[in-house]
């Protein structure tokens, strides 16, 4: 099995991880500027906002507990779309994936929360709910293998028919008995993953998101599975001589990735919110694909990608409290738009810079360029 | 009975405007190589740049000229980073996407603080076509819609003329096949995408437009809801040519006029009425599953380098 070519791009981004982090964090800093810009047209003025955002933030133990308690969901929908992406395949729908997973989180705390043993119960929810995204994502990657169908069409569409499917579940059998909100009723505190942190919501969830990160990690740079899903990104028809089966490798990355987003709906039901509700958190999936982008795809650095959206997040919502400011909460759309998009113009700056710099390096080592 | 029928014929004709309108501007930049996945987010520009041109001048032609603009600026921006930065078309149009849904409901908030009674405009007028109009049935399904939709029926046979009868069309598509033939000719493949992305954003402005000055009169963040994204799917679906476009259109033009049919009536209390509303996209992944020939332009979605 001759897959050199593999071997050589590791090295490229080994050498390319000051360059990454510099041009990352440029980005990122240029993102913030512009956007804060925008608070000009509420006729404030950004820096004395920003810096009443930043005092309030980390004056305040609980506000940076918050940055954790959303940046959790979102390593696992970004993990979801890197490991597809690995594959060289679209997962748009980790939205939808978290969603089936948060159903059956609730469902399952409900029925059986107060029967069985914390421990059980938490366990039982977190394997259920990781099947539920895998079921979903597994879905669509047979249907990519088996028909050829566009899974990033296919994904897309999944999302918006899962929600249906939830709103239909919270307005018939899962609705609260009171019948008044489109929601579930609380689950029992025996189902609720425990606070780690106290004075804050961080949640057990949060460990276990970074632990799935380091495990992807692992399952994709140190397994063979991880090796040939690669390969199969890499180059397809190469891999299929080499004798990886792509079909196989489209359901296992589909089923796996479907899985991450999954678990994002048991932390968020039994860490966060305790309930299902209608529309809730309805933009983690993209915010997952930005945070994978901003990342390289790269797991561990999606952890430290997504504790700034989280940041973003709490920075937007904090503003809005700011008495007298009338900031809207669209703030932190537009902030994490302006964000992506400048970490996306970046990646061809420091192309083109390390383009150069490569060339130069043969100039003076007499080499052909 | 015929009445109803004439009525959700009539609906449909007006739910297919803005998807044929979406597909079409979709066909022509992706049989050039790029797909458009900012659609979502130009729609929604386009919905909110017309709502806002026609609420602050009182002109709803106003309200279309800043939806096109809306649209077009939006697929500078997706163009300039895909065609000319060589990035990842699917990622920058997820950037795309946020960046719109946030602008629209910033600024929204910017204009008009938090109204207390929602803000309206009175929507585009239906054109009675003299003596076709009068025709049992079609006459009032085709030819008593606005102004919108029949511009899309003209649309329909200039994008099939330009595309498959003319120069220009055949060098779009050789931009898509096999774009360094093009670039051997003397034409600038990168500058020929652009330009289709811009015609893909000023139609995708005006399409979304449709949805608030065409129809509803008014403005939510959630407005689009997806049929961005159905739009994009007709163009795969429709084959990547104009007849297919139309084809995908009218199925989902049709499904969306009876849902909405459906659920004005509330006739069937068995069928849940999510169901009806997840039925496009349920439509849309069954069609996708089960269709098997595509003919995918051969560059679909690859940028092009001169280097190579």
């Amino acid at each position: 099995m001759n897959l050199n070519f593999f071997k050589k791009d590791g090295e490229f981004f080994k050498k390319g991880y000051a360059e990454i982090f510099l041009f990352n964090v440029l980005a990122i800093v240029i993102g913030l500027v512009i956007s804060s810009l925008m608070l000009c047209f509420l006729k404030q003025n950004p820096f004395s906002v920003y810096a009443e955002v930043f005092k309030r933030i980390f004056n305040d133990k609980y506000s940076v507990g918050e940055i954790f308690v959303k940046a959790t969901p979102l390593i696992f929908t970004s993990l979801a779309f890197a490991f597809t992406y690995k594959a060289n395949l679209f997962n748009i729908g980790a939205q939808g994936q978290f969603y089936m997973g948060s159903i059956v989180a609730v469902a399952l705390s409900l029925a059986i929360g107060d029967k069985v043993p914390t421990v059980i119960v938490i366990l039982l929810v977190l394997i259920l709910s990781c099947l539920a995204g895998a079921l979903i994502g597994g879905l669509i990657g047979f249907a990519k293998a088996k028909t050829g169908a566009n899974e990033f069409l296919v994904s897309m569409m999944s999302t918006y028919v899962v929600q249906n499917f939830m709103d239909f579940l919270l307005r018939t059998v899962l609705r609260e008995t009171k019948a008044e909100y489109l929601q579930t009723n609380p689950i029992p505190a025996n189902a609720f993953l425990p606070r780690i942190i106290p004075g804050t919501r961080v949640h057990l969830g949060t460990l276990i998101a970074v632990l799935f990160a380091i495990g992807v990690w692992v399952l994709l740079y140190k397994t063979a599975l991880g090796y040939r899903i690669r390969a199969v990104g890499y180059n397809k028809d190469a891999s299929e001589h080499a004798g990886i089966n792509s079909k196989i490798i489209f359901i296992t990355a589909f089923a796996i990735s479907g899985a991450l987003a999954g678990i994002a709906g048991f932390t968020e039901i039994n860490g966060v919110q305790h309930m299902l509700l209608q529309n809730f958190n309805a933009s983690i999936g993209s915010f997952g694909i930005g945070i994978a982008i901003l990342a390289n795809g790269h797991p561990i650095g999606i952890i430290f990608a997504s504790l700034l959206f989280g940041f973003l997040n709490v920075a937007g919502t904090t503003m809005g409290r700011i008495p007298g400011l009338n900031i809207p909460a669209s703030i932190i759309d537009l902030n994490e738009g302006i964000v992506m998009i400048c970490v996306i113009v970046s990646y061809f700056l420091r192309m083109r810079y390390v383009s150069k710099k490569e060339k130069k390096r043969l100039l003076l080592s007499g080499g052909e360029v | 009975m015929i009445n109803t029928i004439t009525g959700i014929l009539s609906s449909a004709v007006m739910m297919c405007t803005p998807l044929f309108l979406g597909a079409i501007g979709e066909v022509f930049s992706e049989r050039a190589g790029v797909m458009v996945c900012a659609i979502e987010g130009i729609f929604l520009l386009g919905a909110w740049g017309g709502f806002v041109g026609a609420y602050a001048s009182g002109s709803l032609l106003v309200g279309l000229i800043l939806a096109v603009i809306m649209g077009v600026l939006m697929a500078a921006l997706y163009g300039f980073v895909t065609i000319c930065l060589k990035q990842q078309q699917i990622v920058m149009g997820t950037a795309v996407n946020i960046l719109a849904a946030g602008l629209a409901a910033f600024f929204q908030r910017v204009f008009f603080g938090i109204p207390t009674v929602p803000l309206q405009v009175k929507p585009l007028s239906h054109i009675a076509i003299p003596l076709l109009s009068k025709l049992p049935i079609i006459g009032q399904v085709l030819f008593n819609q606005n102004i919108i939709t029949y511009l899309a029926y003209i649309l329909f046979p200039i994008s099939f003329f330009v595309l498959y009868k003319t120069s220009v069309g055949l060098t779009i598509r050789s931009c898509g096949e096999n774009p360094a033939s093009v670039d051997t000719a003397g034409i600038n493949v990168n500058r020929v995408r652009f330009l289709t992305v811009i015609i893909a954003g000023a139609l995708g402005g005006l399409a979304g437009s449709f949805y608030t000055i065409g129809y509803l009169g008014m403005f939510t963040t959630g407005i689009i809801g997806g049929r961005g994204w159905i739009a994009f799917a007709i163009c795969f679906l429709g084959n990547w040519n104009p007849k297919g476009a139309l084809y995908g259109t009218l199925v989902f033009g049709i499904t969306e006029a009876i849902t909405i049919y459906l659920q004005s009536t509330q006739n069937i209390p068995s069928i849940p009425n999510e169901f009806i509303i997840a039925l496009p996209y349920i439509l849309t992944i069954a069609l996708t599953v089960s269709k098997r020939s595509f003919a995918v332009p051969k560059q679909l979605g690859i940028p092009y380098n001169k280097e190579l």
